[in-house]
Order: C-alpha cells, then sequence, then structure tokens
C-alpha cells in the first residue's frame, strides 16, 4: 500500500479537499436562510429564515409551477426513454444483429454532436407547429440527449447478467418475450433504476433546451434562476433558496446511487 | 415471434426516438447552414447561398475571438482538471474511512446543476460581498477591491476555476477505476527495491494510466467545447466577449441576432472540430493498446 505523504499530511489534505468541495455548496444553502442584510454582509452569525422560501413560492417567482415543470418534464423524459432504451440494450447486449456495429458507431456518434446544434432545428419547427413555451417540446429535445445514453448504460448492465438461466428457460420452452420479461428485467431492475436516475438528473438540471424553448408558462428550475438577475441587481438569497429547491432532490438521488455513479457517466464513452 | 424478427423489433422504439429527435434535426440544420434565414424577415428560409455562411466566418473577427476563446479554456480546462484527478485518484485510493467519505462528497458537484453552479461562484465572486473574493483579500490585502468577473483575463480565470471544481471531481472517480485496474506486482517490487514514491508515480503508474488518462481527457475536451450553462450563468460571455466561447457565440448568432443560417453552419463547424479531436483521440488510444498488446 502506498503512502506519498505522512498520516497527518494526508488527513489535512483530505479535509481540505472536503472544504474546497463542499464550501461553494454550504454557502449557498447558509444564503438560503439568510435574510437580505444577512446575505450581503457575510456574516455566519445571523437569525436562520424561511422566509426566502416563502417569497420564491409566491407572486411573481412562483416557484412552484417551474418545480412543477421541472418534475413532469424530467419524470416524462425517464419514462419515455428508459422503456425503450431497455429493449433496446436488451436487442443489442443478446443479439448478433445485422449492421449492429453501425448502429452502435451511429448511438456513440450522438454524444458528439453538442446540443446547440440540435436545438437550432427544434426551435425552427416547434416554431412552426406553435409548440413554443411548451412541456411537450421540452420533453421532445430532452429524449435526443437521453435515450441514447441511456441505451449504452443499460446495455452494459444486461451484459453483465450472465446467460445460463436465459437458456435454460428457452430450453423449457418459453418463449424470449417471457425470458426479458421473467428473467432478463428482474435482474436488471436494479441497473435499469439507476440509469434512469441518471436520465432524471440530466434531464433536471437541462439548461441550454430550456432557455431557448421556454418563455413563461414551461420554463423550468435552472432558467427560473435567471430570473432572479433583475434592475435591482441578483438577488442572492431568492437565487439560493430556488437553488436548494434544485439541488437536494439530486442529491439525495446521487448519493442513493453513489456506487455506480461513475460507472454511468462513462458507459457510453470508454468501451 | 422468431427472434430474427425480434431482435429488430426491440431496436425500433429506442431508435425511433433517436432518429427523429437527433438525427432528423441534423440534416435539418445541415440543409440550414446553407441557406440565407434572417428570422427577423422570414419565417421560411429564403434561398442558397452554397458555402457563404461558413465563408463569412473564416472573416469575422467576433467567430475567430470566440475560436480563441474556446481553445484557451479547453486547453486549461482539461490539463488542469487532469492533474487534479490525478493527483486526487492518487490520493483517494487508499482504503480508510476518511477516504471513502471524501469519495462521496467528490459525487455532489457533479450532480450539481451547472447553471446554478455558475450562479453560485458569480455570487462569491461579487467585488462588494462576496465570500471568495472578501476572504481572498483578507488574506491577501493587495487583492482588495479587486474586479474579478469585470476583468477579461480573471473572468476567464474564475471560468476555468468553477469548470474544474465542477469535472475534476468526476474525473478523480474515473482515474480510481484505472488505478484499480492496473497490476500492483511491479509497484510494489520497486517499493522493496527502494524506489522513490516520485519514481514509482512517473515511472511506473502513470506509464500504465496512459489509456485511462487518454479516455479521460477525451471526455473532459469534448464536455468542455460543449460547455455552455456557466458562461451563461457566470459571465455572459463577458466582460466584452473575453469569455464568448463557440457555444454561446453560437447561442448569440442564433438567438439574439435570429441569423439561423449562419448559426447552422456555425453549429457544424463547432460538431466538425469535436469530432475531429475525437477521432484523433480514439486513433492515439487504438494505437496505444497495439503497443501494449505487441
Amino acid at each position: 500500500m502506498m503512502r506519498i505523504l505522512s498520516w497527518w499530511a494526508e488527513r489535512a489534505l483530505l479535509l481540505l479537499i472536503c472544504t474546497v468541495v463542499l464550501f461553494p455548496i454550504a454557502w449557498m444553502f447558509l444564503t438560503a436562510f439568510k435574510r437580505p442584510i444577512d446575505a450581503y454582509s457575510l456574516s455566519l452569525n445571523f437569525q436562520p429564515t424561511l422566509d426566502n422560501f416563502a417569497t420564491v413560492f409566491s407572486d411573481p417567482w412562483n416557484l412552484e409551477e417551474m418545480v412543477l415543470n421541472s418534475v413532469i418534464v424530467a419524470g416524462v423524459t425517464v419514462l419515455i426513454a428508459v422503456p425503450c432504451a431497455s429493449l433496446a440494450a436488451y436487442s443489442f447486449s443478446r443479439f448478433r444483429v445485422k449492421g449492429r456495429k453501425f448502429l452502435f458507431f451511429l448511438i456513440l456518434s450522438t454524444q458528439f454532436i453538442p446540443a446547440v446544434v440540435i436545438v437550432l432545428p427544434f426551435f425552427l419547427m416547434f416554431r412552426t407547429l406553435d409548440l413554443l413555451d411548451t412541456r411537450i417540446a421540452l420533453i421532445i429535445v430532452n429524449l435526443a440527449i437521453v435515450t441514447p445514453f441511456v441505451i449504452w448504460m443499460i446495455k452494459g448492465y444486461i451484459d453483465a447478467i450472465p446467460t445460463d438461466s436465459e437458456e435454460a428457460a428457452m430450453i423449457d420452452g418459453a418463449s424470449r418475450l417471457r425470458v426479458i420479461k421473467d428473467i432478463v428485467l428482474p435482474m436488471a431492475a436494479p441497473g435499469i433504476l439507476t440509469s434512469s436516475i441518471f436520465c432524471f438528473i440530466l434531464t433536471w438540471n437541462e439548461f441550454l433546451f430550456s432557455l431557448i424553448l421556454t418563455r413563461r408558462d414551461a420554463v423550468t428550475l435552472p432558467v427560473g434562476l435567471v430570473s432572479f438577475r433583475t434592475e435591482r441587481g441578483d438577488l442572492w438569497e431568492l437565487m439560493s433558496a430556488a437553488g436548494v429547491m434544485i439541488t437536494v432532490p439530486i442529491f439525495i438521488m446521487a448519493l442513493m446511487i453513489q456506487k455506480h455513479f461513475t460507472r454511468g457517466m462513462t458507459a457510453g464513452a470508454v468501451k | 415471434m422468431r427472434d430474427r424478427s425480434l431482435q429488430y423489433f426491440l431496436l425500433v422504439p429506442g431508435f425511433l426516438i433517436v432518429l427523429a429527435t437527433t438525427f432528423y434535426p441534423l440534416a435539418y440544420s445541415l440543409t440550414t447552414a446553407f441557406r440565407e434565414w434572417d428570422l427577423t424577415q422570414s419565417r421560411r428560409p429564403e434561398g442558397w447561398v452554397g458555402l457563404d455562411n461558413f465563408i463569412r466566418a473564416t472573416g469575422e473577427s467576433h467567430f475567430l475571438n470566440s475560436l480563441w476563446v474556446t481553445i484557451i479554456f479547453v486547453i486549461s480546462s482539461v490539463i488542469l482538471t487532469l492533474v487534479i484527478a490525478m493527483s486526487l485518484a492518487l490520493l483517494l485510493r487508499r482504503k480508510g474511512k476518511m477516504h471513502t467519505f471524501t469519495r462521496i462528497i467528490l459525487i455532489l458537484p457533479f450532480a450539481m446543476s451547472p447553471a446554478l453552479i455558475g450562479v453560485s461562484f458569480r455570487f462569491m465572486f461579487n467585488p462588494e460581498f462576496g465570500v471568495l473574493s472578501n476572504g481572498l483579500a483578507a488574506v491577501f490585502p493587495a487583492l482588495e477591491g479587486t474586479p474579478w468577473l469585470a476583468s477579461p483575463d480573471l473572468a476567464m480565470a474564475i471560468l476555468v476555476v468553477t469548470d474544474v471544481w465542477h469535472w475534476a471531481p468526476y474525473m478523480t472517480f474515473m482515474c480510481l477505476g484505472g488505478l484499480a485496474s492496473i497490476p500492483r506486482e511491479t509497484e510494489e517490487a520497486a517499493r522493496i527495491d527502494g524506489a522513490s514514491n516520485f519514481r514509482i508515480i512517473f515511472g511506473i503508474i502513470l506509464p500504465q494510466m496512459k489509456g485511462v488518462l487518454l479516455v479521460t481527457a477525451i471526455l473532459k475536451t469534448i464536455f468542455a467545447l460543449k460547455m455552455f450553462d456557466q458562461v451563461v450563468t457566470l459571465t455572459g460571455g463577458g466582460p466584452g466577449t473575453s469569455t464568448e466561447t463557440l457555444a454561446y457565440f453560437i447561442f448569440n448568432v442564433g438567438f439574439e441576432w435570429y441569423d439561423m443560417g449562419y448559426a447552422s453552419a456555425l453549429a457544424w463547424i463547432l460538431t466538425a472540430i469535436m469530432m475531429t479531436i475525437s477521432i484523433w483521440y480514439v486513433r492515439m488510444l487504438l494505437s496505444e493498446r497495439k503497443m501494449a498488446t505487441a
């Protein structure tokens, strides 16, 4: 076992790393509970208040509408992408489909396309179809980013499941669809759940599409942040309160799947 | 149903989504790139202009500036991220309660919304009541009153710092994965022979990590080229155009100037750059593997 530094130096360094990582997050959380006067005075000695949360959930900010938009857009995107991607992933994993390598390359290549290329034509199409500033528009565009990624990710999980029990079931006369439903899906369930959470996080944090495709009705939380930038200056304590609302659910999800974290994000790119 | 038709049938829903949401818009934007289309003038594309939009880019200082800004940003953020991630991975690969805790903490920046990260850093570097600007001034009095985000070079530096804060933790996981997969024997033998830490890291560990580091570099480069959210929420491309990256410039051309043809052409230039770099990296990676197995 390698030891580069002394015991104490190593602990001190780890503590420093944790501080650097946590500080900006902690500062945002603190600010969310400060009165404006404390938010602008850098004081650590302040009377915590929930006023900022009350403010952002009332006129004119109405954060609850954005929360609803974010939940619906991210939720529906997951509900559409994950089942479709799971089926495709199974096919990729178990069959030697003709042209499989080419199809695979197509899927991988989508990861190298900047989102801004896709959003331009979507803006024009949605304008013609009168879909600008709707949740449907956001769901459609988010599917573009999420679906290829989830296909890759779930394929990785299905690849890791041994095929023995599937083969045994088929020798006993079970159909392929039965096998998928009764054997593969239950075994892949933890992986599919992890992929769904990743998919949710990606969509929840998405900013560019929402910035371009929404104005008022379908604005999601990350873009909502920008509205706290007013003529009177940036309203930091309100931004922080909104930031806490964006962050808390995602942190909980990320910590739930922390063991699989790296594997997920590199599924498409490394293999 | 026979397996043969089933195998295609299972692919259909996923592929329909990818075709409709990625390849159709790509084709659409490719045709737009060769057209004149000012959205303030007309709801429909106006006419074919051949390569005009692409030629226009080569002579426009605004575009060339954004290309330059992007290059500076990508190079500095990729190098810094990789160095920090690799160092953190070397530190964190040992087992221990505090090591495990730190690893869990490292997940948080990546899970955060990039737009929110931009907002938070803007807040912390506010010259009057930012906690980092004031903290730095308390430690180094010479920095008192530094206009962090109002000075072109400092704004770029903060953009890079923010990006490194966002990505280095995540890239650490990739490096940790790489470290876990290399055999320990050579390292232990060298240690018994009394080799220094320096020699073990640079002579034994890093050469075996080349492949992983290359993959990490590819990913980070792609993410840095696409980076958009923090530019909007942290610097707004400013001061002036000093942090206006290519992705942000394309956004401006499309949605501030409404010049759809030109924006599409620029978007394809960015795509071409990303593809070229990716292919170049992948070829390096493949030749690396060949040499390793030879």
